[in-house]
C-alpha cells in the first residue's frame, strides 16, 4: 500500500499544492454480544480504503475512496484538487498557516501478546457466557449483558514533507452489566476492561470470573440503596469515574481548533482562550496533566497521528495553571509554536484528520495515599465508581455527571450505597477544589472509545488516566 | 452509489456464494459531500464514497454476520466464508429468527426521494451557495460557521428465501451558527433536493438570532414556561418516546406497564410514516421488515413500543422495528402566536448535549444553547445566558399547551412547543 499512497500524493502534485498526504487505512471490527445465556450477535467488519488531503493556495480539498485501483485513486486526487479550488472563493483570508515537519520513515506496532482475532471464538464466547451466568446467580438480577469489541487498524500514510509511515493500532476492550429489577425500578452496575491498545491478554487480566458475584450484587444493593442526598458533598472519585470528567471538563476544553472557533458550528468552544495561556488557573496546586501519546497501551498511541507528526509527551496544565494546548500543523501557530503535538486523527480513511483529543493523566500524588486512607479522611461525602449520565456545555464550564455506582461517606467510613448521585459544578471551580491524590501505585489509564467531534461526526478513541482524588463541598443531587 | 440491478447482482453472488441454512446479505452505501466553514471561511471540504456488503448466515439458531466494503467477487465470497464460520462456532440463539419470507415484498410501499440533481451536485455548487452568507455576516463583522452537506445513498438486500428491496434517497443540508459579539444563533434546514435549500436565509436567520442574543443576563434557574423550538423539540423529545418491547416488558424501562395508558397530554400523536412526503422514509427496516405507518403515542396514549419478530411472536404481538422516520404532530400556530400567548417564559432555540439521567424515569439533561430568550407579557423581552435543564420526557409531554407547525430536522417532522413548569436547575457563564 506504500506504492498506492506515493501514487495518490504524485496525482495531487499535479495540482501545484501546498502540501499532501493520502492515508490508505485497513480497520478490522469484531464485535461479541451475549444477552445472559445467548450469544445476541456477532459481527466481524472490515473497511477499506484511502483518503487524500490537498492544500492549494490556502483551500483545502479531500476525497476518499474504497476503490483501490489506481485510476480510481488518481480520481480521488483529482477530485480533492477540484474540491480545494473550488473552495479558494471562500478561504480564510490569511490562508493556512501549515507547521513544518521533518520527513519520517518509521514502523509502529501495539505490542501484543494474543492477537486477539487470532483467539478462537468458542473461548471468547465462553468468558462471557460464564461470566453472565455468574452475576445472573445472583437473586435479584434479572439480566446481564456482555460483549467484547477488539479493532485492528493497520494503517499507511505518505506526506508531500517526505514523510511514509505504517502503523498497526490493536484494541481490546469488555464490558459486563448486570440489571437488577424490582416492583419498582431498574438499576445497573457494570465492570470492564477498559479498552487499551493491547491484545486479548488484556481481557484475562480482569477478573470477570472472580467479580462476578459482586457484580451482581451490587446491582441488586443498587436497588435499594438511599436517594443522593441534596447539598454539597466532598466527592471521592475512582478513575474509572474521572476519566470521564477529565474527557469532557479538560480534553475538550483544550483542544486548540475548539479554542479557535474551528469546531463552533458542532462541539462547540472552549472557555479556555487563547489569552488565558500562562493566566488561567485551571485548578489547585495539586492539578498537572499530562499529554503522553507514547503511553503504553494508550489508545491514542499510535506512533504517528494524521498529520504525520510523532507521538509526544507535554504538560497541558503544571500546578494548577493552563500551560499548553492539544495541537496540530494547522493550529500551533496560534501559539506561537513552530512545531505540532501531534494530536491530530481521523476515525477512518474516509475522514478529515482533526485534532483529537490526547492521552492524558492527572499526576499522582507526590505523597503515600492510599484510597483507603483518602475515605479515612473525609467526613462527609460520596465515593464514586465508574461512568454514567454526563453532559457539558459548549464551552466546557457547566458539567452534571453521574456515575456507575456510589457510596456514602461518613466520618471516614463507606456507610452504605447512594443511587441516583449526580453532581453539578462549573470546570474551574470543580479542579480548584481538588485537594487529594491518591499516589502512583494507584494510578491507572481507563480507555473512552466513543468520543465524538467534527462535522460531520467522528468516533475517536484515546485515553485517560488519574488514581484516586478528593474534590471537596461539589453540589450534588441538582438532578430531580 | 449502486443503481438497482448493479446492488441485487453483488447480493446474488454473494447468496450464491453462500452454504449456510438461510442467508441474508445487505449492500448499502453512498456518496457524501461537505463543506464546512469556521470564522466565515471553508475550513474542511470533503467527498468520500463508500458501499458495503454485510452477510448474515445461519445453521439453524447458530447466526453470526460479518461485512466487508470490498465489492470484487473474491471478497464477497470470503465475507461469507467468514460469516458462516463464526456462525458455526456460535451456540444457538433461541431468539434467532429465520429469514422472511419472499412475499413480504408485497407490503413494500413505493417511496420517491431521489432528486438526481443533488445526487450529481459538483463541488462548485457549495462555496458559491455559501459566498453570499459568508460576505453578509463578515461585512458586518461577525462570524458564520456551519456546513452545507449533500447526500446519495441505497440500500439493498436479499435473503436465501427469495425477498429483496432497494431503496435510494438524497439529502441536502444548511446548517449555520453566528457569533455576534456575546450573542449566539443557529438554523437549518433540510431537504430531499438541494435546491430547496435557501442557504442565505438559514444564514440571515441565524444571524438574526445572534443579534437579538447579544448581551444576556442571568436568570434564576426554576421551573418556567417554555416554548421550544423545532431542534429543541426534535433533540429532546421524539426518540426517547420509542422504546423496545423486550426490554420494557421486562421492567427495564420508563414505559413499563404503560403500553394502552395515558401517558401524556391528549394533545401528544408521535408516529412513523415512511410515505409522509415531507419527511420521506424507507420502505424497509433492519431484516427486511416492511417499514409501515405505526402509532407511537396517540391522543396521548402509548400505542405501541418498538418489537421485534422475536418478541412479537413471543407476547403475540404484530412486530414493530425502529422507525425510519418520526412525526410529531403539530398545530397551526405561529412562533409569533405562541409567544404572543406566553405570559412569562423562556424560548429556547436549540439544546445541546443531551444525556439520560435516570433511564426509569425518563430524566434527561442537556444545555440551551444559541439562542435564549426571556418572555414576558406576550414577547420578547431579553435574551438569558444558558441553561442546564433537568427534566423528565413524560413530564414535559404532559405539559404542553400549544403546538405550531412541524418542521423537517434530522428524520423527523417536529413543531414548536409550548410546556409549562419545564425545569432548569443551574446557569453558566456565557
Amino acid at each position: 500500500m506504500e506504492d498506492l499512497c506515493l501514487h495518490a500524493i504524485e496525482a495531487a502534485r499535479r495540482g501545484n499544492v501546498t502540501y499532501a498526504d493520502a492515508r490508505f487505512v485497513a480497520l478490522r471490527d469484531q464485535w461479541l454480544a451475549t444477552e445472559d445465556e445467548r450469544v445476541s450477535g456477532i459481527s466481524d467488519s472490515e473497511s477499506t480504503g484511502l483518503g487524500i488531503r490537498v492544500l492549494i493556495d490556502g483551500a483545502w480539498g479531500f476525497a476518499a475512496t474504497a476503490n483501490l485501483g489506481r485510476e480510481a485513486v488518481a480520481a480521488a486526487a483529482a477530485e480533492a484538487l477540484r474540491i480545494a479550488c473550488a473552495n479558494r472563493a471562500i478561504r480564510r483570508p490569511d490562508g493556512v498557516r501549515w507547521a513544518r515537519e521533518p520527513a519520517h520513515q518509521a514502523v509502529f506496532r501495539t505490542p501484543v501478546a494474543q492477537d486477539p482475532f487470532a483467539v478462537p471464538l468458542e473461548r471468547k464466547l465462553d468468558l462471557l457466557l460464564r461470566t453472565n451466568a455468574g452475576v445472573l446467580a445472583v437473586k435479584g438480577v434479572r439480566k446481564c449483558h456482555s460483549h467484547m469489541h477488539f479493532r485492528r487498524q493497520h494503517r499507511f500514510l505518505a506526506t508531500t514533507d517526505g514523510t511514509l509511515v505504517e502503523g498497526e493500532v490493536v484494541t481490546s476492550t469488555a464490558r459486563c452489566t448486570a440489571t437488577a429489577v424490582d416492583a419498582s425500578t431498574a438499576k445497573t452496575r457494570y465492570l470492564e476492561a477498559p479498552a487499551a491498545n493491547a491484545g486479548y491478554e488484556h481481557i484475562e487480566r480482569t477478573p470477570f470470573l472472580a467479580e462476578a458475584e459482586r457484580v451482581g450484587s451490587e446491582a441488586v444493593a443498587h436497588l435499594s440503596a438511599k436517594p443522593c442526598p441534596v447539598g454539597e458533598k466532598d466527592l471521592v472519585l475512582h478513575p474509572t469515574h474521572l476519566a470521564l470528567t477529565m474527557h469532557e471538563s479538560i480534553g475538550h476544553a483544550t483542544e486548540l481548533d475548539r479554542v479557535l472557533g474551528m469546531e463552533e458550528s458542532l462541539a462547540g468552544s472552549s472557555f479556555a482562550t487563547l489569552d488565558q495561556l500562562g493566566k488561567l488557573r485551571y485548578g489547585s496546586g495539586l492539578m498537572t496533566i499530562t499529554c503522553d501519546n507514547t503511553l503504553p497501551g494508550g489508545l491514542a498511541t499510535m506512533g504517528f497521528d494524521d498529520d504525520g507528526v510523532p507521538g509526544q509527551r507535554w504538560d497541558l496544565i503544571r500546578d494548577g495553571l493552563l500551560v499548553d494546548y492539544q495541537t496540530d500543523r494547522e493550529t500551533c501557530h496560534a501559539i506561537g509554536a513552530e512545531r505540532s503535538h501531534g494530536s491530530c486523527r481521523a476515525d477512518s480513511w474516509a475522514s478529515i484528520p482533526i485534532i483529537r483529543q490526547s492521552n492524558f493523566g492527572l499526576a499522582p500524588g507526590k505523597t503515600p495515599l492510599t484510597p483507603e486512607e483518602l475515605i479515612a479522611d473525609t467526613k462527609d461525602g460520596i465515593y464514586i465508581d465508574g461512568m454514567g449520565s454526563f453532559s457539558i456545555d459548549q464551552k466546557r464550564q457547566n458539567f452534571q455527571f453521574g456515575g456507575d455506582c456510589f457510596w456514602e461517606i461518613h466520618n471516614g467510613k463507606l456507610t452504605g450505597m447512594l443511587k441516583d448521585v449526580t453532581y453539578q459544578a462549573i470546570t474551574t471551580e470543580f479542579w480548584r477544589s481538588l485537594d487529594a491524590v491518591c499516589d502512583q501505585r494507584f494510578w491507572m489509564s481507563i480507555g473512552v472509545m466513543n468520543c465524538g467531534k467534527g462535522d460531520p461526526m467522528q468516533i475517536a478513541q484515546m485515553s485517560h488516566s488519574a488514581a484516586p482524588c478528593r474534590f471537596r463541598r461539589i453540589r450534588v443531587g441538582g438532578a430531580r | 452509489m449502486i443503481p438497482r440491478d448493479q446492488a441485487f447482482a453483488v447480493l446474488a453472488s454473494a447468496l450464491g456464494a453462500a452454504t449456510a441454512e438461510s442467508t441474508t446479505a445487505w449492500l448499502d452505501g453512498r456518496l457524501f459531500g461537505s463543506t464546512r466553514i469556521a470564522d466565515n471561511a471553508a475550513t474542511q471540504c470533503l467527498r468520500r464514497r463508500d458501499a458495503s456488503l454485510y452477510v448474515s448466515s445461519a445453521y439453524g439458531q447458530q447466526h453470526a454476520s460479518a461485512s466487508t466494503n470490498d465489492l470484487s467477487p473474491e471478497a464477497s465470497r470470503e465475507v461469507v466464508r467468514r460469516a458462516e464460520a463464526a456462525a458455526r462456532l456460535s451456540p444457538p440463539d433461541t431468539e434467532f429468527m429465520p429469514p422472511l419470507p419472499a412475499e413480504e415484498a408485497s407490503r413494500y410501499a413505493q417511496i420517491e426521494d431521489w432528486c438526481q440533481a443533488t445526487a450529481d451536485l459538483p463541488p462548485e455548487r457549495a462555496p458559491r451557495e455559501l459566498e453570499p452568507g459568508i460576505a453578509e455576516v463578515r461585512r458586518l463583522g461577525h462570524r458564520l460557521s456551519g456546513a452545507y452537506t449533500h447526500s446519495a445513498g441505497f440500500c439493498a438486500f436479499a435473503n436465501s428465501n427469495g425477498l429483496r428491496g432497494y431503496h435510494r434517497s438524497t439529502e441536502a443540508s444548511i446548517r449555520a451558527t453566528v457569533l455576534a459579539g456575546d450573542g449566539s444563533g443557529w438554523a437549518q434546514a433540510t431537504a430531499s433536493s438541494a435546491a430547496s435549500l435557501d442557504v442565505t436565509g438559514v444564514v440571515r436567520e441565524a444571524l438574526q438570532i445572534a443579534l437579538d442574543s447579544r448581551h444576556p443576563s442571568d436568570i434564576e434557574p426554576g421551573k418556567y414556561t417554555v416554548i421550544l423550538r423545532p431542534a429543541a423539540v426534535q433533540e429532546m423529545l421524539p426518540w426517547y418516546m420509542v422504546c423496545d418491547a423486550k426490554a420494557t416488558d421486562e421492567g427495564r424501562t420508563f414505559l413499563r406497564g404503560k403500553l394502552g395508558q395515558t401517558v401524556c397530554s391528549k394533545r401528544i400523536a408521535l408516529r412513523s410514516d415512511p410515505l409522509d412526503p415531507r419527511c420521506p422514509g424507507s420502505p424497509f427496516v433492519g431484516d427486511g421488515l416492511a417499514a409501515e405507518p405505526v402509532d407511537w403515542v396517540r391522543n396521548g396514549v402509548l400505542t405501541n413500543l418498538c418489537r421485534s419478530r422475536y418478541w412479537a411472536q413471543k407476547t403475540g404481538l404484530a412486530p414493530s422495528r425502529g422507525p425510519t422516520n418520526l412525526i410529531l404532530d403539530g398545530g397551526d400556530a405561529s412562533l409569533q402566536d405562541l409567544i404572543a400567548g406566553t405570559e412569562r417564559g423562556i424560548l429556547v432555540t436549540r439544546f445541546w448535549y443531551i444525556r439520560v439521567v435516570d433511564p426509569m424515569t425518563s430524566l434527561l439533561t442537556g444545555m440551551t444553547r444559541d439562542g435564549l430568550f426571556l418572555i414576558e407579557d406576550g414577547r420578547i423581552t431579553r435574551p438569558l445566558r444558558q441553561l442546564r435543564f433537568n427534566e423528565k420526557v413524560l413530564a414535559a409531554l404532559s405539559n404542553v399547551e400549544a403546538m405550531g407547525r412541524p418542521e423537517r430536522i434530522e428524520g423527523c417532522l417536529v413543531p414548536t412547543l409550548r410546556i409549562r413548569d419545564f425545569t432548569f436547575s443551574s446557569t453558566t457563564k456565557f
